[in-house]
């Protein structure tokens, strides 16, 4: 392809990524290497990388990333298996009531983020009615503590995206060569191993897009962690997002803020790279 | 009766009306009386919610009914305002919003660096129409700053005891006068009593709820946040004394359960019969008398807060709600302040005082039940912040480090010089400490 002709396609989309993306990052590295707060934001005053240098020697920035890596550990992986079992059992029903079913796993996908949130929250209040149930089985109250603010986040995060693996999941089995698998089924080939010879390989390009996405959502987890948490430093329980909005507008170091934004774009892509090699590598296989 | 003396009736009763119509207007609640401006102005307001905010917000929000004016009202949690400003203002363009409301803390810190107006002229402008003198000059004080009055005072504030007297009668116990009284109080009900969410609510469910309860302690134990040359004077031995008290009320009283005494959970807590005595703000105590909120208003009664020490002042601050107008708003500042008048008016205020503590002198006799504890209390309060700007620095870092005490994760005395060294590393950098 002659290269006017290139960047007669690519110019518009690479102009929009550079407005969108490269100019804020660099904005952030910049800002990153300034002292700044709301009283000075008009003539801030160059630290160099010592915002830097003070992020990566904050020990909270450190228990921030340590929750951050445990949220991605359990959530990630439990996204991608709830997800699609429930997608191998939902397509095992047919007619109206597939629809229905579909319908009741959408729901927490579609309820607004932070509407969801609140209203998990609301559940376990003084008077919510979970902490009724709780207090009824185990008689015993509800505490809002490390642990249990933890297991909540944890456990809205499942709750949260798994219909979307479920869809994406659902959506690759529909396209299952079915030929394929009444072949296996002559041959003697048990259900479980239909499964393990036949679906898992094919979706298995479906399974990197979504842990490749789902690493990245959930590496910037913050609405949860902010109702559920009230930025509270009693359950430990900040993620990098919420403790760098914490430094930014609680504690007024957008400086130092900044810096931990690139800090975690840095993260996301020391994670992601691996995944994007082997999303290349399958690619180059494929063709 | 001839037809001329029905028409002298006539004539009296109209010019009677008419001469009595302004003042009626005047004192009339839920009236906007603002001639329509000629062209269309949308006005947006910016502040916290609670009983008697909300309830100017709507008187406010009267305005809307004027042709050509349009009035949004955003009204969020106290954080979430003090972002919201911060991101709109910090930058010096123009404001986004034309109202905004704040207490005590925000004079200082959003007056002291220029986001806010001086509104000295327009109360001169407008000090007989609205009677401001009927504001007593000590709320104007707290609002100004070296004699720029950048906020119109309109709610006083404390916190006190909210109880149950059934519960207290029955055990044979008095309100809780010192901090002292309340930890035995505590020690009677029971931590692990399940007939309650807790033996005693007050807010440490936030790093903020926190910092100003150690606020109050540390002003009942005669100690201050700022000293000489804005260094830090909070870790001292009386800031040490202050979180150990904190943290004697946290064990005895509060435990885990802490988490969930939020100022609107201890509300409800009391509407439900929940919790047997809170130390919640007077700005909630209206609704303890409202049949609609709960069945308890003939069991729910009001002290004044505990104080540290026997003799000492009451471990309460004493807070002033305000309406400012930012430096930059686009619209016509005459014209806000009017609107904002229309809402804080005398008759205003006097049904305002259903809700909390008005602050003109004319509306001081139309509160409820709960009004002798909070006067007593304010009366010998701890007061309020320093003027000092750094002062919300020392707020911050408090609200970072304090927590921490709870779990035994720092000593009261660690958290103290851990707030410390971050407050004097901040202020320095941000010019208030020479370096």
């Amino acid at each position: 392809m002659e290269r006017r002709i290139f960047l007669g396609f690519a110019g518009p989309s690479i102009v929009v990524m550079c407005l969108l993306m490269v100019m804020p990052l660099i904005m952030a590295i910049w800002l990153g290497m300034h002292f700044m707060t709301f009283d000075n934001v008009l003539e801030p005053q160059w630290v160099g990388l010592r915002n830097f240098a003070a992020a990566l020697a904050d020990e909270r920035f450190w228990q921030s990333f340590n929750f951050t890596a445990l949220y991605i550990v359990v959530v990630v992986p439990s996204w991608i298996v709830i997800g699609f079992v429930v997608a191998l059992l939902l397509d095992q029903v047919t007619g109206l009531a597939r629809g229905v079913y579909l319908s009741i796993f959408l729901l927490p996908f579609i309820i607004v983020p932070i509407v969801g949130t609140i209203m998990f929250r609301q559940l376990f209040e003084p008077s919510g009615l979970l902490r009724w149930v709780y207090q009824e089985l185990l008689n015993e109250r509800f505490r809002y503590t490390e642990q249990t603010v933890k297991s909540l986040i944890l456990f809205h995060g499942i709750w949260y995206v798994t219909p979307f693996t479920l869809v994406v999941y659902f959506a690759g089995l529909q396209t299952l060569p079915q030929d394929l698998m009444e072949a296996s089924g002559i041959d003697g080939a048990s259900r479980l191993q239909k499964i393990r010879h036949i679906v898992i390989p094919h979706v298995r390009s479906l399974t990197l897009f979504i842990l490749l996405f789902s690493i990245m959502d959930s590496y910037r987890v913050f609405d949860s962690v902010f109702v559920l948490t009230g930025l509270n430093p009693l359950y430990k329980a900040n993620t990098i997002m919420t403790y760098t909005f914490q430094t930014a507008t609680q504690l007024e170091r957008l400086g130092r803020a900044n810096a931990m934004a690139v800090l975690t774009i840095i993260g996301i892509m020391v994670v992601l790279i691996p995944n994007l090699y082997l999303s290349w590598k399958e690619q180059i296989a494929e063709r | 009766m001839n037809r001329q003396k029905l028409f002298i009736l006539v004539i009296l009763a109209m010019v009677t009306g008419l001469i009595g119509m302004p003042g009626a207007f005047a004192q009339e609640a839920g009236a906007c009386n603002i001639e329509a401006p000629m062209e269309a102005v949308e006005l947006n307001a910016l502040g916290w919610s609670f009983p008697i905010l909300d309830f100017y917000y709507s008187e406010i929000e009267a305005c809307d009914a004027v042709e050509n004016i349009d009035i949004n009202v955003n009204q969020l949690s106290g954080e979430d305002v003090q972002e919201q400003v911060n991101l709109a203002l910090s930058a010096g363009g123009d404001s986004p919003y034309d109202i905004l409301s704040g207490a005590n803390g925000q004079v200082a810190d959003w007056g002291g660096k220029g986001w806010l107006m001086p509104l000295n002229d327009l109360i001169d402008k407008y000090r007989d129409e609205y009677d401001l003198d009927d504001i007593p000059a000590a709320n104007w004080e707290v609002g100004a700053i070296d004699g720029n009055i950048y906020g119109i005072p309109v709610i006083a504030n404390t916190l006190h005891l909210f109880y149950r007297s059934d519960v207290l009668e029955e055990m044979g116990m008095m309100p809780p006068e010192t901090y002292a009284d309340v930890v035995a109080l505590c020690d009677a009900i029971g931590l692990d009593n399940m007939d309650w969410d807790a033996p005693f609510g007050m807010d440490l469910s936030r790093p903020r709820g926190w910092e100003l309860e150690f606020f109050m302690v540390l002003g009942g134990l005669g100690g201050s946040y700022i000293g000489e040359g804005s260094m830090p004077a909070f870790n001292s031995p009386e800031g040490v004394q202050a979180v150990e008290v904190m943290l004697d009320v946290y064990n005895s009283c509060l435990g885990e359960a802490a988490s969930s005494m939020s100022n609107n959970n201890m509300e409800t807590g009391m509407h439900q019969g929940t919790l047997p005595i809170v130390k919640l703000w007077a700005s909630r105590a209206a609704g303890m008398s409202d049949p609609d909120s709960t069945e308890l208003t003939d069991v729910i009664d009001f002290a004044p807060a505990p104080r540290v020490v026997e003799g000492g002042p009451r471990a309460a601050s004493a807070w002033l709600d305000f309406f400012f107008i930012p430096a930059n708003t686009t619209n016509d500042p005459d014209l806000i302040f009017r609107i904002i008048m229309e809402g804080v008016d005398a008759a205003s205020q006097q049904q305002a005082a259903m809700f909390g503590i008005p602050t003109r002198s004319s509306a001081a006799n139309f509160g409820g039940k709960y009004l002798p504890a909070a006067s007593g209390t304010l009366a010998e309060s701890v007061g309020n912040y320093s003027k000092n700007p750094a002062n919300d620095i020392a707020v911050a870092k408090l609200s970072e480090f304090l927590p921490l005490t709870a779990t035994g994760e720092m000593s009261p005395q660690e958290a103290l010089d851990a707030a410390a060294a971050a407050y004097t590393e901040e202020a320095t950098a941000q010019g208030y400490i020479e370096g």
